[in-house]
């Protein structure tokens, strides 16, 4: 059920294929605070935002060998907000040139029965954690700092433990296909960032 | 003689000129240390100092260059002295000449250093000669392997601050943390999708039953609890078999229900 690479696909109509690029990095508790400065100065200037979100992953399991994978976030400091749906394709890799990770992307808002609907629709909750942290954009870029906290009695966000003594670094940036000039201004500004946090392409099937 | 003359003509240009600058910078140099003390920070000093001193090297540069003239060859001499203004030499000496005369022309054409100055140079040459050759080259190299230790301490501290390993204490992300946590937001890894022996519950995953994570000096690790696994979790033998590879730390019962376990860690 995976989708080919989309930018291999013509355009036929209906929604233009989204991308998300992205490059991560990590930093250590005690250099939050350093990071988190220079964020505000490089950022747009804006009110730091905080986030505390719940993000759930369902399967779909099919006759293929690899499920299909989505991922269900909700927000847990804000009420009212939507429910965020999201697809993330395969990473293009291959290449070289390009310095951030590439895949497809498709997001989608939904009503608060989401997981209802997903459990009807034959999707099983594979894993869940909750994510805190700060958000800061940049343009087109959106930077976002946060701790990952392990769920300890599923459903139950209240029991949580934090995964590592880092918070993880994402820079992403969601783009139609095929500009990959984004990637280099991504580079641009992880440069800005270094050597407080290095920013890189990580291929998650390397990590498994 | 004609070479020769435009020769000299060359190099006295290049002479004034770089003269010249140097008297701007000491100028400017004057300026700042009369009119801004307070404000004055040593790197700005140091800047002062360094634009002298490069200018001082490329005036020793014009003079020893092979086209300039050995001007120790060449005489001045006054040709008429007068107590009357001089509006030329005014202009030419930027107002600080106003007459060429008596007065004027010792200081100015003078080749001898002062009285003083000579007899310390005199002093310094029969010392010098005291002491004898060899002497005076054990010297001339001790003091030369001095200074190239101090350079090379000097260029060594540099670079290690610059790469960060005097201050190992201060390292700002754990790459070994990345990894994880990329991990952990990619599919899962480390979070609630392996459950310990003995738990049920249709379709949900159930707890991890991890003890309290040690972050040791390499990074995240996991202290799994070796429970007997249960039979029918293929996927927490897959996940466990992952983790517990990273930890070095797998329980032999894993291992058997391993290879009774489908392949892919997903299906339930």
């Amino acid at each position: 059920m995976e989708a080919p690479p989309v930018t291999m696909m013509p355009v036929t109509g209906g929604t233009i294929n989204m991308m998300e690029y992205l490059l991560q990095g990590s930093v250590l508790d005690h250099s939050l605070e350093s990071l988190i400065h220079r964020l505000r100065g490089l950022c747009d200037n804006m009110e730091p935002e905080t986030f505390l979100d719940h993000e759930m992953v369902f399967l779909l399991k099919g006759q293929q060998a690899s499920p299909f994978v989505l991922r269900a976030r909700r927000s847990m400091d804000r009420g009212g907000a939507p429910w965020h749906l999201r697809y993330l394709g395969q990473p293009e890799m291959g290449d070289k040139n390009r310095h951030a990770l590439v895949r497809n992307c498709v997001d989608i808002a939904t009503s608060e029965n989401l997981t209802d609907f997903l459990m009807e629709m034959g999707f099983r909750m594979d894993h869940e954690f909750v994510a805190k942290g700060h958000l800061f954009r940049k343009g087109i870029m959106k930077i976002m700092v946060y701790k990952i906290f392990r769920i300890l009695v599923p459903g139950n966000t209240d029991s949580t433990e934090a995964l590592s003594l880092s918070y993880l670094v994402e820079l992403s940036v969601v783009a139609p296909a095929g500009q990959d000039m984004v990637s280099d201004d991504m580079r641009n500004f992880a440069e800005q960032l270094k050597p407080l946090v290095h920013l890189e392409k990580i291929d998650p099937k390397r990590l498994m | 003689v004609q070479r020769e003359e435009k020769q000299l003509e060359a190099s006295l240009d290049a002479l004034l000129s770089q003269v010249a600058d140097l008297k701007n910078s000491l100028g400017s140099f004057i300026y700042k240390l009369e009119n801004e003390y307070d404000r004055l920070t040593w790197p700005s000093v140091l800047d002062s100092f360094a634009l002298l001193s490069g200018q001082l090297n490329t005036l020793n540069k014009v003079l020893k260059h092979e086209k300039t003239p050995l001007f120790r060859n060449q005489v001045i001499i006054p040709l008429v002295l007068s107590p009357d203004r001089d509006e030329d030499l005014m202009r030419q000496t930027e107002g600080r000449v106003p007459v060429f005369s008596h007065e004027v022309v010792p200081d100015h054409l003078r080749t001898k250093p002062d009285p003083e100055v000579e007899e310390q140079e005199k002093q310094l040459t029969t010392d010098a000669a005291r002491i004898g050759a060899d002497a005076a080259q054990k010297q001339i190299q001790s003091l030369n392997k001095m200074c190239s230790n101090l350079l090379e301490k000097i260029s060594k501290e540099e670079r290690e601050s610059e790469s960060g390993g005097l201050r190992p204490n201060k390292q700002t992300f754990n790459p070994a943390d990345t990894n994880a946590l990329v991990a952990a937001v990619a599919f899962g890894k480390g979070l609630s999708n392996w459950r310990p022996s003995g738990s049920s519950g249709p379709g949900q995953p159930g707890q991890p039953g991890a003890g309290p994570i040690l972050a040791g000096a390499s990074g995240l690790q996991q202290v799994q609890m070796a429970g007997a696994p249960s039979q029918q979790q293929p996927l927490l033998s897959g996940v466990q078999m992952a983790q517990a590879g990273q930890t070095g730390k797998m329980p032999s019962g894993i291992k058997t229900n391993i290879k009774s376990a489908s392949m892919h860690p997903y299906q339930r």
